[in-house]
């Protein structure tokens, strides 16, 4: 007897949907968690999708991943890589690892919310692997750092930071529990899968991996990008929802929360992969630019899939475009100056070869945030390093939960965008994190930024041991500038070279 | 980057593979499956970016010969870490296209 071969069957086997009898179908795909908007179940039959694998096809591909990830790790262990490295890249290491990990498991939630909800059986069929990808994300990136705990205990952050009120933690979850944890299956596929992934993660997977081979990261990078090559399969689930959902007149839906979880993406990505990018790495192996990083990806790739599968350019997307100037720098001067309640030592990346390369990366950067630089360099070379601490918090946006920021100099012009909302005012960065305010008012009016837990009491004593406190930042974990303020130290001799 | 607000409009499609032999395999591979088209590789040391125009083939038994060693279709996910356009998988090739040409 003759085999199939798998693509005559696949199509067969995961065809899996039947006409329920005991329950209704509503029972049975309950809406909320479906995200089925309406549309009954023999619409979502003609899901096609791009990637057609099957489990035993699945199994082998992925035992052939980890073992090129693991013996990678295996080879490079006795090479010290780590304690080599410069302290810049160090700092770009632990951020990763205490943004990304613990939040895999929520991607490993959501997928599960697909493979069981989701109306369309191909999707249920790719989010199964998808579940078992995420799991093998959070595994590896636990992993990795576990080794280098003993070595720094701000690695320590890789595990625990899930587990904490720490500011940037409350960001970040902000985002991953209303794109992954808490929608339906529909709405994890538009957020999640297809502007999340086939988008942003691109950023700091395989961009940063770029970073990490430049610096000599072997390891890191190939572990990296190794993620993305699941991300790569299982981000195609998105795409043929919205073919069903335009062809069953819901492009309205599918466009907003698109729209939404981009602008949300890109809030995070700019503080966490921009700083990475931009200032963590070490200059001598900055090859692109954080914004030269967003063209290659975000604008040239992931904008140009968006109008392929025939939904629109974001509303905000020019303003996108032009914050790629900024964003970047705002973020990494708070990273730096509120460097006590980081988990990370922060690099200042302002050194005189620094500075060249910002400048021509982004014309005009000596006139705007060099200026703030400059007298942060003048206090330290003066010894009053006291003067280069916070004496109070940022304001926080109600959305993105990062810093209200824009741009230094002559042309000062940060905006708060406030919003009254039921008796209470709301903050926020920019009219982007407004509007997905807006969008969903009650789903996100109860939260309290950092801020506002500080006026409403909750942090006691309301002061920086307070505040580390309630950050679970323990001695031995808090930030400080990075190289232990040796760049200082080169610009004092440059200057006194210029003088003699 | 003046071009910034018109670099969307593009018609690239193509994989973006990890660095390693399958990635040289398979960017020798788009050369001689795609005839009479400029392909270009883009070497960022992690990955290799290998775009075409319009339409792009990859067929499993031309990159097999380029590995030296029997391949099979779906082994290009182990390296495969993004791509531009969309993607067909079938069992003897892989197309990137895209269904909207601006």
């Amino acid at each position: 007897m003759a085999l199939l071969g798998r693509l005559d069957w696949y199509n067969l086997a995961r065809t899996t949907n039947w006409t329920p009898g005991s329950v209704t179908e509503d029972e049975l795909f309950p809406p909320d968690m479906s995200g089925s908007m309406g549309i009954p179940l023999s619409k979502w039959e003609s899901y096609d999708e791009p990637y057609k694998q099957t489990y035993p096809e699945y199994v082998k591909v992925q035992r052939e991943k980890d073992a090129g990830a693991y013996s990678v790790k295996a080879a490079l262990e006795r090479s010290e890589i780590y304690e080599k490295a410069d302290p810049g890249w160090q700092a770009v290491l632990k951020l990763h690892y205490g943004a990304f990990p613990r939040a895999e498991y929520s991607a490993s939630t959501a997928e599960a919310r697909m493979a069981r909800f989701g109306k369309a059986p191909g999707m249920r069929n790719m989010a199964t692997m998808g579940m078992l990808d995420e799991m093998r994300h959070a595994q590896l990136q636990l992993y990795f750092p576990h080794e280098l705990c003993p070595k720094d205990r701000q690695f320590d952050w890789a595990h625990k930071s899930g587990d904490t009120n720490h500011w940037a933690i409350v960001a970040a979850r902000h985002l991953f529990d209303d794109m992954m944890v808490t929608r339906g299956a529909s709405e994890v596929a538009l957020g999640l899968t297809f502007a999340f992934e086939t988008g942003f993660t691109n950023m700091q997977f395989l961009g940063l991996a770029a970073d990490a081979a430049e610096v000599g990261d072997w390891s890191f990078s190939n572990m990296i990008s190794s993620i993305q090559t699941d991300e790569s399969r299982h981000a195609q689930i998105g795409g043929p929802l919205v073919a069903i959902l335009l062809e069953n007149g819901k492009k309205e839906e599918a466009q907003r929360i698109v729209d939404m979880m981009i602008w949300r993406a890109w809030r995070l990505f700019s503080a966490v992969t921009g700083a990475a990018m931009d200032y963590f790495t070490p200059v001598a192996d900055r090859k692109m630019s954080f914004k030269e990083f967003m063209l290659e990806w975000i604008v040239s790739q992931f904008e140009r899939a968006l109008l392929d599968l025939g939904l629109d350019k974001p509303w905000y997307w020019d303003q996108l475009v032009a914050d790629l100037d900024h964003a970047s720098h705002a973020m990494q001067m708070g990273f730096w100056f509120w460097r006590p309640i980081m988990w990370w030592n922060n690099p200042a990346g302002v050194t005189a070869e620094d500075r060249a390369w910002l400048e021509e990366k982004y014309p005009g950067w000596s006139e705007s945030f060099g200026t703030v630089w400059d007298v942060i360099t003048d206090n330290l070379l003066e010894g009053k390093k006291e003067r280069t601490y916070p004496e109070t918090l940022p304001m926080l946006c109600n959305m993105c939960q990062l810093p209200i920021a824009s741009v230094p100099g002559p042309a000062w012009k940060v905006r708060d965008f406030p919003l009254e909302y039921k008796g209470r005012s709301y903050h926020f960065c920019s009219e982007g994190c407004q509007w997905c305010f807006e969008q969903e008012p009650e789903r996100y009016a109860g939260h309290l930024s950092l801020i506002d837990r500080f006026l409403a009491g909750h942090i006691q004593p309301p002061n920086l041991e307070g505040a580390l406190n309630y950050m679970s930042l323990a001695p031995g974990e808090i930030g400080d500038d990075a190289h232990n303020y040796a760049w200082v130290e080169t610009i004092r001799a440059a200057r006194q070279k210029a003088a003699a | 980057m003046s071009d910034i607000s018109q670099s969307h409009i593009n018609n690239k499609v193509g994989p973006v593979m990890r660095q390693g032999d399958l990635a040289n395999a398979v960017a020798e591979a788009a050369e001689i499956d795609n005839p009479g088209k400029a392909i270009t590789v883009e070497d960022k040391l992690a990955y290799l970016r290998i775009q075409t125009d319009g339409e792009m083939f990859l067929q499993r038994q031309t990159i097999e010969e380029m590995l030296g060693r029997p391949f099979s279709m779906n082994e290009l996910e182990v390296d495969l870490a993004s791509f531009a356009g969309r993607i067909d998988t079938k069992a003897d090739y892989v197309r990137f296209h895209h269904a909207l040409v601006l």
